[in-house]
């Protein structure tokens, strides 16, 4: 005697059984009983015990979300940096082009393209949507907030600049100094996922 | 596992502001059905855990497209299934599976009294993947196979031969 398969089993529970297949069922104990069975799985699989994740992962969500936010930030604020700081040189050059100044301006210029390179630099190794640590996406949030907080102050003192002003000189090498740590931190994560 | 989580509407309203507590009360809300679809679908724990975080900074990274249009949970779901069934493909392209749905290869054999739990995980991502979705959370095979870039045919015979092999196991488990 020919028995329902474990697809016509499959198709009887979803209402969608052949013809053969709903009167084989009406007359076959084995079938019935089979039928039963798959039922019986299905009720113990849906209530099989919920798994829960062994480590707290919100603190690796949250990490990546705070440094995309930071990120963000800082672009907009080095947009308006960067405008902000080519008009004060402008006006710097056309102003007092002085030895001392010249010196400046040209320290300026060098932590400008510095900064420039290793934005371009940090380009590479954006890893963003993968997944990282929480220990290695709060090192770069941190450094990613620095800047961000380094920035603001540089589009104010940009702002109020006077000719051979020192302190941006060294609130730009500043900047330099901490896109050479974010730099290192994210090759260093970039190497360790293969890229 | 049958999941009838409701969050309140000002909550994902929050969390669509950009509230980082709104977000993390989502997280706390949905990390464990999310985690559990994953862990049953996929074979290694850590694997779950990866997707886990994947899935939820999608989730944190697109809120505002939600529009509220059927529920949150079904939304989540989908993006971690999703997310699951992707290192499946992945994984069945980096490896031969360990295990397979046919008969008399090695791996089969079970040993005794195995339980249904321990026999469904020694199904393949696969067949886990179709058994888990369609069985638990109730997708359709049209739904399955859209997902899975597969054929409503493949997804209905990959159950059949999954549930085939289940009842084989579990037969095994108790004659054994």
């Amino acid at each position: 005697m020919m028995h329902c398969t474990m697809d016509d089993l499959g198709a009887l529970r979803a209402g969608e059984a052949s013809v053969w297949a709903r009167r084989h069922i009406t007359t076959c104990a084995e079938c019935r009983a089979e039928l039963e069975k798959l039922y019986q799985r299905v009720a113990q699989l849906k209530s099989l015990p919920s798994l829960r994740p062994p480590r707290d992962r919100w603190p690796a969500v949250r990490a990546v979300l705070r440094a995309e936010r930071s990120r963000r930030r800082r672009t907009v604020s080095a947009w308006t940096g960067s405008l902000a700081l080519a008009a004060t040189l402008a006006a710097i050059m056309l102003f007092q082009p002085s030895n001392q100044t010249g010196v400046l301006h040209a320290e300026l210029n060098k932590a400008k393209r510095q900064s420039a390179t290793l934005e371009d630099s940090l380009k590479r190794y954006d890893l963003e949507g993968s997944v990282i640590s929480g220990q290695a996406a709060a090192l770069v949030a941190d450094l990613e907030d620095r800047i961000s907080v380094l920035d603001g102050t540089l589009a104010q003192r940009i702002e109020g600049a006077h000719q051979g002003d020192a302190e941006l000189v060294r609130l730009w090498q500043e900047r330099v100094d901490l896109m050479r740590e974010l730099v290192n931190a994210r090759a260093t994560r970039a190497r360790y996922v293969g890229l | 596992m049958t999941v009838a989580l409701a969050v309140p509407d000002v909550l994902v309203t929050r969390a669509q502001a950009g509230d980082e507590a709104a977000l993390e009360a989502l997280f706390r809300a949905f990390e464990v059905p999310v985690y559990n679809l994953v862990r049953r679908m996929l074979r290694r724990p850590e694997d779950a855990e990866d997707v886990l975080q994947e899935t939820f900074l999608e989730v944190v990274r697109n809120i505002k497209q939600y529009r509220g249009e059927g529920h949150l949970w079904g939304w989540i779901r989908k993006i971690a299934s999703t997310k699951a069934l992707m290192r499946i493909r992945r994984d069945q392209v980096r490896q031969t599976e360990e295990l397979d749905d046919e008969p008399g290869k090695p791996g089969t054999h079970v040993g005794a009294n195995i339980d249904l739990e321990r026999a469904f995980e020694r199904l393949s991502p696969t067949s886990r993947a179709v058994v888990w979705l369609h069985d638990v959370e109730g997708y359709t095979h049209e739904e399955i196979a859209e997902q899975m870039g597969k054929s409503v045919s493949f997804s209905k015979s990959q159950l059949a031969r999954a549930h085939a092999r289940l009842r084989r196991m579990l037969d095994e488990g108790a004659s054994a």
